[in-house]
């Protein structure tokens, strides 16, 4: 414990500016994962623990399209795109096929979707883990903001992580497909009572939510390492914060990831070897008093 | 005869083929085989008592295994206590700890049990892995299991320790098939298939939920005791979260509605590691692979997908 | 359908079984030497454990093509532990006592190195540590095993090497104010404070401003680049590695982390090289396994001949895997038999030439733990060979200070 830096970075306006945009970035990039996940829980009321194989493949995808055209945003539209569906075929050549069944039968099949694709990456792009480096538009010197720095591709990454984020809900607020889901979501029986194609829309929620995850793989990977495995820490943390937020809620999960993320940039400095057992405990808080998160409504 | 005794006829036969199989052909390869899946034979079965005899999902389970480990190394280690009481003091510990977390985690329902205990399991890793001075943080208890040799036993050699395993097998199986079976194994199935109407008879739910939480939890233990034994100390990947899928997707291979289904299908998932190991270097693809067919093409566990074809069989016979 | 039903059932029934029971066949080696080689081939250090594999094929085939281990062929039989001590306890077992291995190479982490030296002692056999750095498996007696060698370097060492090196660059620069970054386990821990207490040794008035504690593996180290960058230290010591570490320069270049302090670190080696794109001039390095230090034209080859049979570069436990090979083939040689057992009182104590050692020479210490290899600190540039300046650390200086340190302990 060390409360004295973390009132010290309270103190000061650079810290905190810091700090914060740490969080943020943080937190975002994971929201984006967590988006999907918490989307495919509240409509098919399946967790996906696959998701990090999607954040995983979408890294792999815009290292190779960046080294084959140079050009960045087409390696993070590829990468989403190619996601996007992988998802709609993950759900419907193997999750559809064990709908209503035992909910466990859905995880042993996630299970062995991440034990082939771990392999497979392994098997295209090696054993050995590769970082990106980061696009030439972006070699920039940081920004300073009231003494903080700010790095310019951390800011573009603030930024286009919210648009997603404003997409998405207006879509799904606003849009008659967005308002299917999130009915679907309320509940489901009443959807297909209706007489709208469950099939179609859960694929399509896949689609999506296997899209957000290849984005997020995309717009990580020129700071980042990419290994085989990847994966799994990522599917942790945005697991936590589905389940803080709220499962099916993607204000939840938005509120979260930046919640966590704030917890992570301030808790480094102020408790930095207790952090995750903070995490921790604060899903396991949240689970006890509130189990349908934060934002979630209760499962029928 | 009654089915108890039948069915305790045939474990004591099985048993006497384990405990005699050395004799006929010696092989330390299949005693190390009897070994690891006694360890997760017990821990997936403990795991069915709760998924497939109450409806009761965890996706911590692998907590108490782990516990198990630690709890009896720790006290093999840093006490002199000989074999038997650090044995029973482990079970007696996991008790105690099961305890305090259904005591908080039943109550919830569903997808939210199996959240929280998950969630308590992360922390519970995260302990261990901070409290170095007393776990050895991520490289573990090192240093092997002291050896204390009681009427001729010495738990450190593979032999003992093969028949040791065999016993505990045996005896923990049938026990567990024991309180399936017994009134106390209705009532749980009661709640399990209509908890409301369970409630309305007058059933105070939380007392059986409690008591199948903690007992499933003392046989995970068990489990965890043969695994520590076997690598001779305890490892944080015993109580990681990957633990608690292995007896999931034991569980889900061999069978839940089938009592002996999470036997098969740790020794389906720990062959199927096994070969796939030895033969290739990208063994998950082909694990991976051959777990995709098994549960796309039987949608359900070996044992269970075998009765019911068996069942249909009969059916069209007829 | 009846006949259908029972056909699927037994079919199915039939491929269990066998399934289940194909591992418990034994199989014989002939005359070759078979060797167990479990190793990490999977997961975030599958590298590790490839680049060990690709070494030992190198050598065994040299020494198959010069007439074998006392004239017998050595086959290595490679298998997967995941990094997991179970299963990697398991797999060294089954190596032994069902696939007809007559000794190990164990070429796993530290993790790995513990469980197998526990079946080690069990079962006697002759073993090679290749991964395992930590200095307690072979420095404590209580954990040592008779049959047990490390091959590979050592905590203690690299601490007291690093700790000098360090102490003689801040005096340089006249930096007092360091900040360290380590991974937030035990080895990251225990070796950080190893590391400091040589540092303070040999320069008391080094302080030590902040400490960061990254999760292994935290992919987003954004956090702790800031808090670091806040603390204004001259100076940064780090202990992350592979993945980490080129995650941590890769995250740090876009902060301008290398512009505000020196980063000195014992970790760079070929792999992270290779794949960070940009790599910042001056940051102070070890050298892991480096083709241009010792500067011996064996040392040289040697990589060369890697690189072209492997299409990269090797690592780290390339060379420990490496050596391991050449200390068998000595110890071969001078008791004239590849009889596991006959060669452990040989090797104890044993002097080779070899590539790696400091002077074309490593001693296999009375200990099971191997001295004089090759530890140089350098400083990095962006071009080939990447690392420059290397200046050997001093052997006689290091062994006199892991005495001290074994006696502190109470090791001896």
């Amino acid at each position: 414990m060390d409360l004295e830096a973390l009132v010290a970075c309270f103190g000061s306006l650079a810290c905190v500016v810091t700090q914060t945009t740490s969080g943020l970035i943080v937190g975002l990039l994971l929201f984006l994962v967590a988006a999907g996940l918490t989307l495919i829980f509240g409509v098919l009321k399946i967790v996906n623990f696959a998701h990090g194989t999607f954040y995983m493949l979408g890294a792999y995808i815009a290292y190779s399209v960046l080294r084959a055209s140079g050009s960045y945003g087409l390696a993070v539209l590829a990468a989403g795109a190619a996601m996007a569906v992988f998802g709609v075929a993950f759900e419907r050549f193997l999750i559809a096929r064990v709908y209503g069944g035992n909910v466990l039968m859905q995880l042993l099949i996630c299970y062995a979707v991440v034990l082939i694709f771990d392999d497979l990456v392994k098997l295209v792009w090696g054993a050995d883990f590769h970082a990106m480096g980061m696009p030439d538009a972006f070699q920039r010197a940081p920004i300073f903001i009231a003494g903080g720095v700010v790095p310019p591709f951390y800011a573009g990454l603030i930024a286009v992580s919210l648009c997603l984020a404003a997409l998405l809900g207006l879509g799904l607020g606003v849009t008659r497909i967005g308002k299917i889901i999130t009915a679907a979501a309320d509940n489901p029986q009443m959807v297909s009572a209706l007489g709208i194609n469950t099939t179609a829309l859960f694929a399509l929620v896949f689609g999506l939510g296997g899209g957000l995850a290849g984005l997020a793989g995309a717009l990580a990977a020129p700071v980042r390492s990419l290994s085989p495995g990847m994966g799994f820490s990522v599917l942790i943390e945005s697991f936590i914060i589905t389940v803080i937020g709220g499962m099916g809620s993607i204000a939840g999960a938005l509120l979260a990831a930046i919640g966590i993320g704030l917890l992570r940039g301030f808790g480094t400095i102020g408790f930095p070897l207790f952090t995750d057992g903070l995490i921790y405990a604060a899903m396991i808080l949240v689970l006890l008093l509130r189990p349908s998160g934060l934002f979630g409504r209760e499962m029928v | 005869m009654t089915p108890l005794a039948r069915e305790g006829g045939i474990a004591l036969i099985v048993l006497a083929l384990l405990l005699g199989a050395p004799a006929l052909f010696s092989s330390p390869a299949f005693e190390d085989f009897i070994i690891r899946l006694s360890a997760l034979a017990l821990f997936a079965s403990s795991l069915n008592l709760l998924v497939g005899a109450s409806g009761m999902i965890s996706f911590g389970h692998g907590m108490f295994y782990g516990f198990g480990a630690y709890a009896f190394a720790l006290l093999m280690q840093r006490t002199a206590l000989s074999l038997l009481p650090a044995f029973l003091l482990t079970l007696g510990l996991t008790a105690l700890a099961a305890l305090l977390v259904g005591g908080v985690c039943i109550r919830l329902k569903t997808i939210y049990f199996a959240f929280v205990t998950l969630a308590i399991q992360m922390l519970f890793y995260s302990v261990i892995i901070s409290w170095e001075s007393l776990t050895g943080g991520d490289q573990g208890l090192r240093g092997g299991i002291p050896r204390r040799v009681i009427a001729g036993l010495d738990i450190n050699h593979q032999r003992h320790l093969y028949q040791v395993c065999a016993l505990l097998l045996v005896v923990g199986l049938f026990a567990m098939r024991h309180i399936t079976a017994s009134p106390f194994g209705m009532t749980l199935r009661m709640i399990r298939d209509n908890e409301a109407r369970a409630a309305f008879l007058g059933i105070p739910l939380w007392r059986p939920k409690l008591a199948v939480f903690v007992l499933a939890a003392v046989f995970a233990a068990l489990g965890g005791v043969l695994a520590s034994l076997f690598v001779s100390g305890a490892y944080p990947e015993l109580a990681d979260w990957p633990i608690s899928g292995q007896a999931i997707f034991a569980v889900m291979l061999g069978g839940i509605e089938s009592f002996l289904g999470p036997l098969a299908g740790s020794a389906i998932l720990l062959a199927l590691n096994d070969i796939f190991t030895r033969i290739t270097e990208y063994h998950g693809l082909v694990q991976g692979g051959v777990i995709l067919l098994f549960a796309l093409g039987l949608r359900r566990g070996v044992l269970d997908f075998l009765r019911r074809d068996r069942a249909r069989g009969e059916a069209a016979s007829r | 359908m009846t006949k259908e039903g029972v056909c699927r059932r037994t079919v199915l029934t039939a491929g269990v079984a066998s399934m289940i029971s194909m591992p418990f066949v034994a199989r014989g080696a002939g005359n070759a030497v078979r060797i167990g080689v479990p190793t990490v081939l999977s997961g975030p250090i599958a590298l590790l454990g490839t680049s060990s594999r690709n070494a030992l094929m190198l050598e065994a085939d040299r020494i198959n093509a010069g007439g074998g281990l006392a004239g017998r062929k050595i086959e290595l039989i490679f298998q997967d532990g995941k990094a997991q001590p179970q299963e990697t306890a398991r797999i060294a077992r089954e190596m032994i006592n069902s696939g007809g291995c007559e000794l190990l190479i164990d070429a796993t982490p530290s993790s790995g190195a513990f469980a197998v030296q526990e079946v080690v002692r069990d079962l006697g056999v002759l073993c090679f540590h290749t991964g395992s750095e930590t200095s307690s498996l072979t420095a404590d007696p209580k954990l040592r095993a008779p049959t047990a060698f490390r091959c590979a370097r050592q905590g203690v060492h690299d601490s007291i090497a690093g700790g000098a090196y360090l102490a003689q660059f801040a005096s340089e620069h006249k930096f007092n104010k360091w900040a360290t970054c380590s991974p937030d386990y035990a080895y990251g821990h225990d070796t950080t404070v190893q590391f400091l207490d040589f540092f303070r040794h040999f320069k008391p008035d080094i302080e030590i401003i902040t400490q960061a504690w990254p999760k292994l593996g935290q992919p987003d180290l954004t956090e702790v680049i800031t808090k670091l960058i806040q603390a204004k230290p001259q100076a940064l010591f780090t202990l992350l590695y592979a993945g980490d570490l080129s995650a941590f320069i890769n995250q740090g270049n876009v902060y301008a982390l290398f512009g505000a302090m020196s980063v000195c670190t014992p970790n760079v080696d070929y792999p992270v090289l290779n794949a960070i794109k940009n790599l910042p001039d001056g940051i102070q390095s070890g050298t892991r396994y480096f083709e241009d230090f010792p500067a011996l034209p064996a040392n040289k080859a040697w990589g060369e001949a890697y690189r072209t049979r492997f299409g990269e570069y090797p690592t780290n436990w390339s060379w420990q895997s490496a050596a391991s090979m050449m200390f068998l083939e000595a110890a071969a040689k001078k008791a004239g038999t590849a009889d596991g057992k006959a060669l452990v009182p040989v090797l104890s104590g044993l002097t080779i030439d070899c590539p790696f050692g400091v002077d074309g020479r490593i001693t296999m210490r009375d200990d099971h733990t191997i001295i004089d290899y090759a530890i140089g600190w350098g400083h990095t540039i962006a071009k080939p060979p990447f690392i420059t300046g290397v200046k050997a650390a001093d052997w006689g200086q290091i062994i006199e200070l892991e005495t001290a340190w074994k006696k502190q302990q109470g090791y001896i």
